[in-house]
This record gives C-alpha cells, sequence and structure tokens, in this order.
C-alpha cells in the first residue's frame, strides 16, 4: 500500500539561477489537515519553492521528504497523492473541460488512482454546462475553475496552489473557500500562496512570510485567537506589510 | 502494463487535438510539397547516375526539416500551455511522455513521407525503386524515422521545459540527427542501387534504432527535471 506523502518536510532549500540566490535556506513542515498561506512579495521565489515542492525543480540543496520519504523515491502512488495548481492553467486547449478532466482520470487510474467523476467535479465548480466547450474558449476564470476541479478530482493528500484566486470572480472566491476548507476537513494538507490578503486570511490556518530567500515570519490562527477575534487578520496584515516592504 | 496504457492515452489525447485542428500534419504535408517542388526545379535534369546519388539525399533532407518544423510545432503546443509542465506534476511515467510525443512525431514524418517518396520516384526515374519494393522502402523509412524521432523527441522536450527558445531545436538538433540521417541515406541509396546485402541496412538501422530509443528513454526525464544528480543534493 503506498504511504501517506503527508507531512511535507522541507529543510534548509536553497536555490539560485546564475548570481541570484531565489531561496536561500527555506526551512518549511505541511501536516494533514492544515491550509498554510504563503505570502511574499513579487519575485520573492515563492513559485521557485513551489516547483521545488511538486519534484518539477531540483533544488541545489536541502532536503525535501514527504510522509518519510525523499520526492524522488515516491512511486507512481505517491505521486498521485500530491496536486499543483500552477499559476497558469495546463490545461488541454483543444481538449473539452470534459476530456481534459477525463484524461486526468485515466492516466491516474493507470497508475492505480481513483478520481472522482468528471460529472460531478465539474458540477462541484460551477462548468457543468461548459464541460463540452474547448478550453480554448473558457474564459480565464472559467480556466483556473477547471483547473483547480482537476486538483480536486483526484482527493489529494497534498494540495499546492499557485495563486489560486487569480481571475476568480467573487462567486469563485467563494467557491475555492469552500472547497479548501472541505480539502482541510477530509485531512489534506493545503499550501497556497496569494496576494488576496483578505481571501487567504479567511481560509489559512497559518501564514508564512518568505523574505529574501527564507521563512522570515509566521502567524498562526490559533496563537491570534488567545488575543481575541480579528487578531489572526491583524498579525497576517503586519506579515504581509513586512513582506512586500521587501519588493524590489 | 501502466507504461504502455498511459503512453496510449497521451498519444490518442495528442492524436485527437491534431485530428481537430490538422495544424501539423497539414504544415508538414505542405512543406513536403514544396520541397518536391524545389527538387524539381533544380534537380529534376540530373542524369541517371546522378538521380541515384540524389533522391536518398532529398528524401532525407527533406525529413529533417519537416521533422524539425513537427518537433518545434508539437512542443510549442506543450510550451504555450504550459501542460508537460502538469503531466510532470502528474502520476505519469515520464517514459510515457517520451513514447507518446514521438509516436506523435513519427505519425506526422509518416504522412509526409507518403508525399516525399511517391513524389521522388516521380522527379527521379531512377528512384522508381522506392515504389516497386514498397514493403522494403516502408521498413528503411520507418527504421529511418525512428531514429531520427529519438533524438529529436529527446532534445526538444529538454528545450520546451527549460524555456529554450524554439531556434534551439534547429541548432542542436541537425548535429545530433545528422549521423542517423546519414546512415538512413547510405541504406536508401543502397535500395535504390539494388544493393544485394539491402537487408543487412535494415538490421543496422534496427540496431541503431534499439540504442537510440534506449538512450533517449534512459535520458528523458534527466533532462526534463535534471534528476541527474538528485541523490547528491540530499542534505
Amino acid at each position: 500500500m503506498t504511504a501517506s506523502i503527508i507531512p511535507l518536510e522541507a529543510r534548509k532549500i536553497a536555490q539560485r539561477f546564475g548570481r541570484k540566490v531565489v531561496l536561500r535556506a527555506v526551512d518549511l513542515e505541511l501536516q494533514a489537515g492544515e491550509v498554510v498561506g504563503l505570502i511574499g512579495a513579487n519575485g520573492a521565489g515563492k513559485t521557485t519553492l513551489f516547483s521545488i515542492l511538486t519534484g518539477l525543480m531540483q533544488p541545489d540543496s536541502g532536503s525535501l521528504r514527504l510522509g518519510g520519504s525523499f520526492l524522488e523515491d515516491l512511486d507512481l502512488g505517491a505521486r498521485a497523492r500530491l496536486a499543483y495548481v500552477a499559476h497558469g492553467v495546463q490545461l488541454y486547449p483543444g481538449l473539452s473541460a470534459r476530456e481534459n478532466l477525463e484524461l486526468y482520470a485515466a492516466l491516474r487510474a493507470a497508475a492505480g488512482a481513483s478520481t472522482l467523476a468528471s460529472a460531478e467535479v465539474l458540477a462541484r465548480f460551477g462548468l457543468a454546462e461548459a464541460a463540452e466547450g474547448r478550453v480554448s474558449a473558457f474564459s480565464r476564470g472559467m480556466g483556473q475553475r477547471l483547473a483547480l476541479a482537476r486538483a480536486v478530482a483526484g482527493a489529494p493528500e497534498l494540495l499546492i496552489l499557485d495563486e489560486p484566486f487569480t481571475a476568480l470572480d467573487r462567486a469563485g472566491r467563494e467557491l475555492l473557500v469552500e472547497v479548501l476548507a472541505e480539502e482541510r476537513a477530509r485531512g489534506a494538507a493545503v499550501l497556497l500562496s496569494s496576494h488576496d490578503h483578505a481571501m487567504l486570511v479567511r481560509i489559512a490556518d497559518r501564514v508564512v512570510s518568505l523574505e529574501r530567500g527564507v521563512i522570515a515570519g509566521e502567524v498562526r490562527r490559533d496563537d491570534a485567537s488567545e488575543l481575541g477575534e480579528g487578531s489572526f487578520a491583524a498579525r497576517a496584515a503586519a506579515l504581509w506589510s513586512g513582506a512586500e516592504a521587501t519588493e524590489g | 502494463m501502466g507504461l504502455w496504457r498511459q503512453t496510449w492515452l497521451l498519444f490518442a489525447s495528442e492524436l485527437r487535438q491534431e485530428l481537430r485542428s490538422f495544424e501539423v500534419v497539414a504544415t508538414a504535408a505542405f512543406y513536403s510539397l514544396v520541397m518536391l517542388a524545389l527538387f524539381a526545379l533544380s534537380l529534376g535534369v540530373l542524369p541517371r547516375d546522378a538521380q541515384v546519388a540524389a533522391a536518398p539525399g532529398a528524401l532525407w533532407l527533406s525529413v529533417a526539416f519537416v521533422g524539425a518544423l513537427t518537433l518545434t510545432r508539437v512542443f510549442d503546443r506543450e510550451r504555450e500551455a504550459d501542460t508537460l509542465r502538469a503531466l510532470l506534476c502528474a502520476p505519469v511515467q515520464r517514459l510515457a511522455i517520451y513514447f507518446a510525443k514521438g509516436a506523435l512525431v513519427l505519425v506526422v514524418l509518416a504522412v509526409a513521407v507518403a508525399v516525399l517518396v511517391p513524389g521522388l520516384a516521380l522527379l527521379f526515374p531512377a528512384a522508381s525503386a522506392l515504389l516497386e519494393r514498397p514493403w522494403l522502402t516502408a521498413g528503411l523509412v520507418l527504421l529511418g524515422c525512428i531514429g531520427y524521432v529519438a533524438v529529436g523527441t529527446l532534445f526538444a522536450a529538454g528545450l520546451a521545459t527549460s524555456g529554450g527558445k524554439n531556434v534551439l531545436i534547429a541548432v542542436i538538433l541537425y548535429p545530433l540527427t545528422t549521423p542517423v540521417l546519414m546512415l538512413n541515406l547510405v541504406a536508401t541509396r543502397a535500395l535504390l542501387e539494388h544493393h544485394p546485402d539491402v537487408n543487412a541496412y535494415l538490421g543496422r538501422l534496427a540496431a541503431v534504432d534499439v540504442i537510440l530509443v534506449g538512450v533517449g528513454a534512459w535520458l528523458f526525464e534527466s533532462l526534463l527535471v535534471g534528476a541527474v544528480g538528485t541523490r547528491r543534493r540530499r542534505a
């Protein structure tokens, strides 16, 4: 039986591109059933970190363990428990929404992983009527919904989202908050980055700040609750201000 | 079984998208016609002996150009939609991506060759052996294209995920595929000259294909995500 890929344990992850040091020594942990928001200025290295955490890029140094195993040692069954929604939707424009989902479902089935029925997932994300439409005709927001649907359809243990609120309308944002709450209740670990402070604070259990290549600060909802309602948002806002002050 | 199932799924998806647009196939076929027209104008009056020497070169030069065009466009689509990176995150065997992409490029080259071979046989009467021995020709051309595709798919995929510019596909591809193309050319000439050991040339092509596909499969993941040396990087 494929072992769980949670917790995620990243230790001293470092990455440079030429002379530019993007990540210096990032330490990050994710546990089951928590939503962690990652904030940082433009160019702070959030997307680079996500690429490393999902195996798209090898770090220059550092270690990454999922469920106690190194990422490169995970078999296909374990990889099926990881879902990543990148900043771009990464969908086949020549296929319909249903075909995009069914392709991934079939690929997962060949790897021994199950997937929710495409009709059910499309309906959940408000795309039932657009199921047969070509993705090339979708708006950016519809594409974002479909990308999120594809990620969630596999019931992942670890869900990594790079600015998922981008291009979503108000209904889409509310839907995503609902979905992430459901994922958390299901026991998934969720890591997401966003410049949408308000939405992030609504859903995250913890907000961490990436500055100058390291995790520079952290605010936990549990800590803030002892200080009264709204304190988590205020402390997250302070962390946000600090992170964005390092931009440029 | 999982590998071949995933290979088939990816190939079928690629083929479905191509059949809806015919973008790459139409371009390959049209480009092949253009090559034939140019060869007709420039080489059409060659004496018979020279035709036997020229026809193989014309065929494999055309395959090289059409192949580079096809590889560029096939992976351009992936780059534009960033779907290759999505596949790398999914529980998909990397080799399935390699074989599926290679199969698609091979299908497109087959369409191009289906235009080129009869066209060249018409242009160069001395090359009529290409049509007189159709199964031998088909086997030779198929084996030749497999070798080309094995190398081309490997490096085109690497460039697609590394952010390399499209022009690099051609710059890198031509020198790397030249040995394969030269072997194909020699084998084709042997066919046209009715060489008694032409089957031996097919055997050599098949052996080279096995090596190239094996090396390509071995290097594919490394080229995509830099897996080589990963274990040395653990803290």
